[in-house]
């Protein structure tokens, strides 16, 4: 009986929970209809915030710098994280203390601190050497160094999974190494290097702090641009570029879960 | 030295049928002097010298840690000896690494690309050797009907089963037609039933490719069952090398008489001739050796109701029966010893616990072995 | 029959060539984490001991100087603003991650109670809200919480702040902003802590101490430390470092430490002040990490602890 309440009770809570989640995101896509540009009373549906997006130039070149970044810090994590990620398992039995240190730093780090720490050191770099001038490349460095450990991590453990004995078969089958990779480790740990990809991909476009602070003035992302439209006033353009930004999520959302619901466990 | 390692081996080189239609020479293997230390400390081969035929079904037999695993490791390359010579076929390989060394092992986890088919793991070997897709189709084909793998061949590795993983390992291993094929344990992980009749379906394939085979295991039985000769090892050191029934019946030494599962062993305190004093009594054995122990086998044994003098005969109290049908098991004492003994069950009477019996033993049946 | 000339080469060949495996495969990126994340910090960790130069810019002699600013010690005097927003780094992030372990402990629980095929739905739908960008979901609560909205009103009709006021911005909205921002990372290990609970522990806990409480506590708790304490360290260090919450949801009087420390890089331009408030982050940060992993080893969970 008292059972029974406990569970009811937790029910309720956890649809509770569940409105306190979803509530802040559903105020955005709501006020995107919004035929008037007011934010706390809707008027009626309009899709011209939507439209407005369309012609303003900077929400489409941050969309730009966005996807440029993501895509090529991912790509350039994916191969220096793998690398990591293979040596650390190969090599598990030595000591490698201080590489695990090394890996969990940017892990760590507060993203403040990371944030300014890049910020600092690429403004002393350009000054004394004219290099790294602050802009997509410095923000594609600071995204790689904070994405290589989670891609090694990912590598890493998608190998100690795996039987040992497979990269004995694989000599024993007459694969040179190059062919043990291409043939063997690559095809093995496609799964995990997908998953490392999205989730460089996702950290990257989630990311704000540490881009604020390595970007230039013509390298704004996405969320870079929105967090300057809310301080300069919010506008419900944000709400739309919000709600675009949020369906993305929830496509990604539904795809891990169709993944997740195809290979059991 | 090495070239007549080389020569030697050679020689010993044997004509096998394959797989396809060409006929291959078996090969031979020969090793001298291999070491092989890990860390600083632990030593898993101490120095073996072993020549295994062409055409040979040879076991490795010894306890875990013995070293026999490290053994078949350096035959197939993945482990480097840090001492000694190898040569397979005639070719020294000492410092040949796995890939490039016709030799192929079945794994004790089978070691299946989990990302690949059935198909496409057994064509990996021959891929991998950079044989055109035609070739290797027909060869998969081929070693499929052979090991009758039937419709196996078109399942994922997730849907197999223990018993046939390991014959899609046997045949991704034989479809290479290697040189020498190494097994490591591969019936260890399935059930008794199924382990007996893939016994015989190994020894089968071996004796129809005449490819030399070199098994380890940790189960004497099946060392017995299956194996031309036999090397049991110890601490990294081979202690006996012979066919089944010489190491059964004529173990080297104390070990390897209590690893095949003797243990009716006796300290002789004093010989004159061929009478050996023991704690049972004194018994006459026909060719007693120099050894200072007294191996007698369970199974050479009679019991004899009631008290009968005469040599060899010894009055004992049964103790303990374990009747398994074909045959019983009996714990005897005799004074402050134990002796077991085994009789087949030929429809005569089997005496009880609490009886006295007498129990015998032929002279040419007994023989001694040193510690 | 001897070899010993090639007897040590083959070892040391073998060792040889690992090492320099190692090396290829790990030194690209062992290198980029040094370049760009070691030597940046460690830059950042010598600025907070230079002085402040007319630009924002560090400069020669070393000193002391940010630390006592940090302190409050400044031109005019001492000032309490600085140790005011310490102090509130410290409150926010000690509140709001009782609150999180409040909210996530329950949820987490009822996860596991639900059948097998719905929990990993679950989990993703308390996950999902913190794939959207962090701005976007700190956007949403300005919305919610502004004045004239339903949440404000009612506030307002309740008396709990003043009229046309609203709820935003204030230290109730940075708590509620970082509540709600770290949720699924105090759930996630939970949820773990209580999908390998021992049943029979509980059980038999059941059978000897009868009353539900006592029997939670000598049984049911004790097995899910490990995932509540890394679950802490997920939620309390990222919390205390915490910049987009407070500066758009608390307002001037919100302000916590990472904004201190962000506005001398961006507005103040006081490096070595930032500098220095970096490394208080730092120092909590790791007292925060060392300490989770001696609790957590003491208590046999050590592994789990692992961030």
């Amino acid at each position: 009986m008292r059972k029974r309440t406990l569970k009811r009770g937790l029910t309720a809570f956890w649809w509770l929970t569940l409105a306190f989640l979803y509530l802040p995101l559903a105020v955005v896509v709501l006020f995107s209809f919004n035929a008037s540009n007011s934010a706390a009373t809707f008027t009626g549906i309009s899709l011209r915030w939507y439209h407005r997006l369309l012609g303003n130039e900077e929400i489409l070149s941050a969309f730009a710098n966005s996807m440029v970044l993501a895509i090529v810090s991912s790509v350039i994590a994916l191969v220096i994280g793998c690398l990591i990620g293979y040596g650390m398992y190969r090599h598990r039995h030595r000591k490698l203390g201080w590489l695990i240190v090394l890996i969990y730093l940017p892990i760590v780090l507060p993203d403040i601190v990371f944030g300014i720490s890049e910020m600092a050191f690429f403004v002393q770099v350009h000054r004394l050497t004219g290099l790294l001038q602050p802009g997509l490349p410095t923000m594609i460095i600071a995204h790689v160094t904070f994405q290589v450990p989670f891609v090694a991590l990912i590598v890493y453990s998608r190998f100690v999974g795996l039987d040992p004995t497979l990269f004995e078969a694989a000599k024993d089958l007459y694969a040179t190494p190059a062919k043990r990779a291409v043939h063997f480790m690559l095809p093995t740990i496609k799964p995990a290097l997908i998953s490392a990809f999205f989730l460089s991909f996702t950290l990257s476009v989630d990311d704000f702090v540490i881009s604020f602070f390595t970007a230039g003035p013509e390298s704004a992302t996405l969320p870079i641009y929105i967090w300057g439209a809310i301080k300069k006033g919010v506008s419900p353009e944000i709400n739309a570029i919000a709600t675009l930004m949020i369906g993305a999520v929830a496509i990604a959302a539904i795809i891990s879960l169709v993944f997740s619901r195809r290979r059991p466990a | 030295m090495n070239d007549t390692l080389i020569a030697d081996a050679a020689d010993a080189q044997v004509r096998r049928t394959a797989t396809v239609e060409s006929a291959r020479e078996a090969s031979a293997i020969q090793m001298q002097g291999l070491h092989k230390r890990f860390g600083r400390d632990t030593v898993a081969l101490d120095g073996v010298d072993l020549t295994i035929q062409a055409g040979e079904f040879f076991t490795l037999l010894g306890p875990s840690g013995c070293g026999k695993t490290t053994l078949l490791r350096i035959l197939a390359g993945l482990e480097e000896a840090d001492d000694g010579r190898l040569a397979i076929g005639g070719r020294d390989v000492t410092e040949v690494p796995p890939h490039r060394r016709s030799v192929n092992t079945v794994f004790q986890s089978y070691a299946l690309f989990p990302h690949l088919s059935v198909r496409e793991n057994l064509a990996f070997g021959l891929k991998m050797r950079g044989m055109p897709p035609e070739e290797r189709e027909a060869r998969v084909a081929k070693i499929a009907e052979f090991i009758q793998l039937g419709d196996l061949v078109d399942r994922r590795v997730d849907q197999l089963s223990g018993g046939q993983r390991q014959r899609i390992a046997l045949a991704r291993a034989l479809v290479c037609e290697p040189d020498v094929l190494l097994l490591d344990e591969p019936l260890s992980a399935l059930d008794a039933g199924l382990r007996s009749q893939l016994q015989v379906e190994l020894l089968r394939v071996q004796k129809r490719l005449g490819m030399t085979f070199v098994f380890v295991t940790h189960d004497q039985q099946e060392a017995m069952v299956m194996s031309d000769r036999i090397a049991v090892l110890n601490g990294g050191v081979i202690q006996q090398v012979g066919a089944p029934r010489e190491v059964y019946e004529h173990p080297a030494n104390a070990f390897v008489a209590r690893f095949m599962g003797h243990d009716n062993l006796y300290p002789v305190s004093a010989r004159s001739g061929n009478r050996l004093t023991t704690p049972l009594g004194e018994l006459i054995a026909e060719a007693p050796g120099e050894g200072g122990l007294l191996l007698i086998r369970p199974e050479t044994l009679d019991l004899l109701p009631g008290e009968v003098v005469g040599d060899n005969h010894l009055p004992a109290t049964v103790a303990e029966r374990l009747y398994r049908g074909s045959h019983a098991e009996y714990r005897l004492e005799i004074g402050e010893t134990t002796l077991q003994a085994t009789l087949n069950n030929r429809g005569r009477r089997l005496p009880e616990v609490g009886d006295r019996v007498t129990v015998t033993v032929a002279p040419e049946d007994l023989a001694t072995l040193s510690e | 029959m001897s070899y010993s000339g090639v007897v040590p080469s083959a070892r040391s060949r073998a060792m040889v060539r690992e090492s320099r495996h190692l090396l290829f495969t790990v030194a690209p990126g062992a290198t980029w984490i040094v370049i760009f994340l070691v030597l940046p910090s460690a830059y950042l960790m010598g600025v907070a001991f230079m002085t402040n130069g007319p630009y924002g810019l560090p400069e020669m002699p070393l000193s002391l100087e940010s630390f006592r600013r940090l302190a409050g010690f400044g031109f005019l005097g001492w000032s309490p603003g600085n140790l005011y927003t310490l102090l509130r780094s410290l409150w926010q992030t000690l509140v709001s991650t009782g609150l999180v372990v409040l909210v996530a402990y329950p949820i987490a629980y009822y996860i596991t109670t639900c059948r097998e095929k719905w929990r990993p739905i679950m989990l993703l739908l308390v996950v999902v809200p913190s794939w959207t960008n962090q701005v976007i979901r700190t956007f949403g609560w300005m919305n919610l919480l502004a004045p004239g909205t339903p949440l404000s009103e009612l506030a307002e009709a309740l008396g709990l702040i003043s009229a046309n006021m609203g709820l935003y911005p204030s230290n109730f909205a940075v708590t509620l902003g970082l509540v709600y921002n770290f949720l699924p990372f105090m759930v996630l290990p939970l949820y773990a802590a209580f999908e390998k609970l021992d049943t029979a522990q509980v059980e038999a806990a059941q059978d000897l101490y009868a009353s539900p409480v006592r029997a939670f506590w000598h049984a049911v708790f004790p097995q899910t430390l490990p995932g509540l304490l890394a679950g802490i360290v997920l939620v309390a260090i990222p919390a205390f470092g915490m910049y987009v919450i407070p500066e758009l949801l608390g307002g001037g009087k919100g302000m916590m430490l990472g904004n201190l420390v962000a506005n001398q890089f961006a507005g103040a331009s006081n490096w070595p002040l930032g500098a220095a408030g970096a490394i208080l982050m730092l120092i909590a940060t790791f007292v925060g990490l060392f300490a989770m992993r001696r609790i957590g080893k003491r208590l046999g969970g050590g592994e789990e602890v692992v961030i």
